[in-house]
């Protein structure tokens, strides 16, 4: 047995017929905080609804072992039971539906084992939403309908503090939050980090990443992982930005023509 | 009373909806013979009329025209009335059922049989008017306000036919709150309900008035609803259709006098191949009326639902608020919807607002769901309860909110694989 959590193995995917994730290799042990950045449109969203099972993310070639099982087959509700948490970079917004009704839901179906009543799961819930300093108001309205980018960002963390997944997924959800809910985002996600669960941040900024310290950060480019390495690594991005990095790694003039174009249009 | 009902039961053959069934079933209820000429002038009409053509506004895509009337025996008398406190009756509240008015209360049938949806509106109406068999007479006088709502339960049997009458008079400043039930178990012979209900509410009157189509799955149900509001009287209505493999609901709201108001529901949930038509009207005929109409439905596997609305505005019915919305979410793609609504308004000042649609089940809500561990058909379960949500909010009464969000999930759970002829 190997401490792997997590292993994505020459992963191909493909969004209405065309290739955006073409060959990820990727395995994160438990325990382990992994970054990953990449410039827009490189296929960060994609690698992380792949592991949810978003319907409409085909796999063409390469396989994804969660604890030492392909999951690629397995149903979205069953991956979030196994554990795995993806935190959206979009969250949907679900008219009539209250936030908890819908984590109470959520959590009595992830743990079969310890049901909550209405009244217990409340002061459960309200634990969580202390921690993150969320306005309890927030979860007696309708999921994520009329919130603020931000709001939408920590309900999207308060849902993960209220599942208590082994593998969390963040998809830029410091993207949008201000200095204040950076920080409680940030103790809400070091709260959950311990030895037996896997954290993926997926984010643009450093930022995050001096509130929460990632054991490992890798560049997604064009659909590959071209370059993985510490800390120093997110600092190199911050003051460089991509292209050189994917010069470096000899990515083709096509490649980098898009990720220029994507950089350029960004300014 | 019962006795004199069972005697007519154990009498009654499998007789077909003919005129001589007709006479048949008054005689044996005794009746007066203005009654009997009544029902033979309503049968005669009933003969007399083409099947509604859905060409016209108001059996739009509702087509009847082959409708078989051959498969259904003819109506069994029955009375289900419900039992007042000695308190109200002291009151003065009248609740007769049909047989007994016809007998004791004979001012009152002659006054309030019919007087607001004529038999001849169309040919159920007038089959109905032939065969009225499970009739209900409500009088509540003036500024008695009666706090607990009154049930009654109508049934009809696998093959049979059932033409219940609700007529409810609530007098000056008086309040009610009366509940229909249709239910059966599912039959294999398909059966027929054709109900009349005719509600009105005088100066200051509260009404509230309910209707629960639960039948069982070969019951064809044709129902006309008709409120007649008077001067500062509230009418609220919910219309709710689950049952049945055909229904057509058609809830008419009139307001005749200033300052009068209709709350107007409806709920339906039809799937297999159940097929569901409603017409509502909302006629405003005085000043300062306000009629407030919100339906909502779901549809599922092969089902079908039209709805047509009509908002009426009378010339001088100035200052008249009107709204109308219907919205219906298809959990299937075989599944359709249509939805129509109509305004005619003649007044100047006016308040207006309708708006339709019919949108499926977004699979970007039910992933979102699913996402955090909740297993499709819970996620769909959600997802219908919160479309449903402000319908059900609007629901005051407490035990019909929670049966129908029971039935909601059931239906959202169910795989209908039972197949009926419509
Ligand atoms: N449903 C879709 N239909 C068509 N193209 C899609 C769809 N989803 C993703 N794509 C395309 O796939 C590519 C990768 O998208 P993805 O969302 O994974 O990028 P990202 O790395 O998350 O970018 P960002 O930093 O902007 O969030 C983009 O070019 C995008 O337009
Ligand atoms: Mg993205």
């Amino acid at each position: 047995m190997t401490d792997a959590m997590l292993q994505i193995e020459d992963l191909h995917v493909e969004v209405e017929g065309r290739e955006i994730l073409r060959g990820v290799n990727l395995t994160i042990n438990k325990g382990e905080i992994h970054a990953i950045m990449g410039p827009n449109g490189s296929g960060k969203s994609t690698l992380a609804y792949v592991l949810t099972g978003r319907p409409g993310y085909e796999v063409t070639q390469g396989r994804v072992l969660y604890q030492g099982d392909d999951i690629l087959d397995l149903a979205p509700d069953e991956r979030a039971k196994k554990g795995i948490f993806l935190a959206f970079q979009y969250p949907t917004e679900v008219p009539g539906v209250s936030v908890v009704n819908f984590l109470r839901t959520a959590y009595n179906a992830v743990h079969p084992d310890e049901q909550k009543s209405a009244m217990a799961f409340r002061m459960y819930l309200q634990e969580k939403i202390d921690l993150l300093e969320i306005p309890t108001e927030l979860v007696d309205r309708y999921v994520n309908q009329g919130f603020s980018g931000g709001e939408k960002k920590r309900n999207e963390i308060l849902q993960m503090a209220v599942l208590g997944p082994q593998l969390a997924v963040m998809d830029e959800t410091d993207s949008g939050l201000d200095i204040d809910a950076l920080k409680h985002v940030s103790a809400g996600v070091n709260k959950l980090a311990g030895p037996d669960v896997g954290i993926v941040l997926i984010t643009h900024y450093q930022r995050l990443l001096n509130y929460i310290r990632p054991h490992y950060v890798h560049v997604l480019m064009a659909g590959r992982i071209v370059k993985s390495g510490g800390f120093e690594l997110a600092e190199r991005l911050e003051a460089e930005g991509y292209a050189g990095i994917g010069k470096e790694m000899g990515l083709s003039e096509e490649d980098l023509a898009e990720v220029q174009d994507k950089e350029g249009a960004k300014v | 009373m019962r006795n004199f009902l069972e005697q007519v039961k154990d009498q009654f053959t499998a007789d077909k909806l003919t005129r001589e069934s007709v006479v048949k079933l008054s005689d044996q209820l005794d009746e007066p013979g203005w009654l009997v000429e009544r029902r033979l002038g309503a049968f005669d009409l009933f003969d007399k009329l083409d099947l509604p053509d859905p060409k016209g506004e108001e059996w739009r895509y509702t087509d009847v025209r082959r409708f078989d009337f051959d498969r259904f025996e003819a109506p069994v008398p029955t009375s289900s009335t419900p039992a007042l406190t000695d308190d109200l009756v002291a009151k003065g509240v009248v609740v007769a059922d049909f047989n007994s008015a016809a007998r004791q209360h004979q001012d009152l049938l002659r006054e309030h049989f019919f007087t607001e949806v004529p038999v001849d509106e169309h040919k159920f109406t007038a089959l109905h008017g032939a065969f009225l068999s499970d009739g209900i007479l409500l009088y509540v006088p003036p500024g008695v306000e009666i706090d607990v709502p009154l049930e009654v339960w109508r049934n009809v049997e696998g093959g049979g036919s059932t033409f219940p009458h609700t007529t409810v008079v609530v007098d000056e400043q008086a309040v009610v709150t009366f509940v229909d039930r249709f239910k059966s178990d599912d039959y294999a012979a398909a059966s027929l309900c054709a109900s009349v209900v005719e509600i009105e509410a005088r100066r200051g009157a509260t009404v509230n008035y309910i209707s629960l189509q639960e039948w069982g799955r070969n019951v064809h149900h044709f129902q006309t609803q008709r409120f007649t509001g008077y001067r500062d009287s509230t009418v609220r209505s919910l219309a709710v259709n689950l049952g049945s493999a055909f229904s057509r609901a058609q809830v008419e709201s009139v307001l005749k006098g200033e300052g009068s108001f209709s709350e107007m529901l409806g709920l339906y949930f039809a799937d297999s191949n159940q097929h569901f038509a409603q017409r509502t009207l909302q006629s405003h005929d005085a000043e300062h009326t306000t009629s407030d109409l919100l339906y909502k439905g779901a549809l599922k596997e092969r089902s079908r639902s039209e709805y047509s609305g009509l908002i009426k505005v009378s010339k001088g019915a100035q200052g008249t608020d009107a709204y109308q919305a219907n919205r219906n979410i298809v959990l299937s793609e075989d599944a359709v919807a249509r939805s129509i609504p109509q305004l005619e308004i003649e007044a100047n000042e006016v308040r207006c607002t309708h708006g339709a649609t019919v949108a499926p089940v977004e699979e970007e809500h039910i992933f979102y769901l699913m996402s955090r561990g909740i297993d499709r058909v819970t996620a769909q379960k959600l997802v219908v309860f919160g479309f449903f949500g402000d319908v059900l909010d609007r629901i005051r009464l407490g035990n019909v909110r929670d049966e129908l969000a029971q039935a909601i999930a059931l239906k959202v759970e169910g795989e209908q694989s039972l197949e009926v002829a419509s």
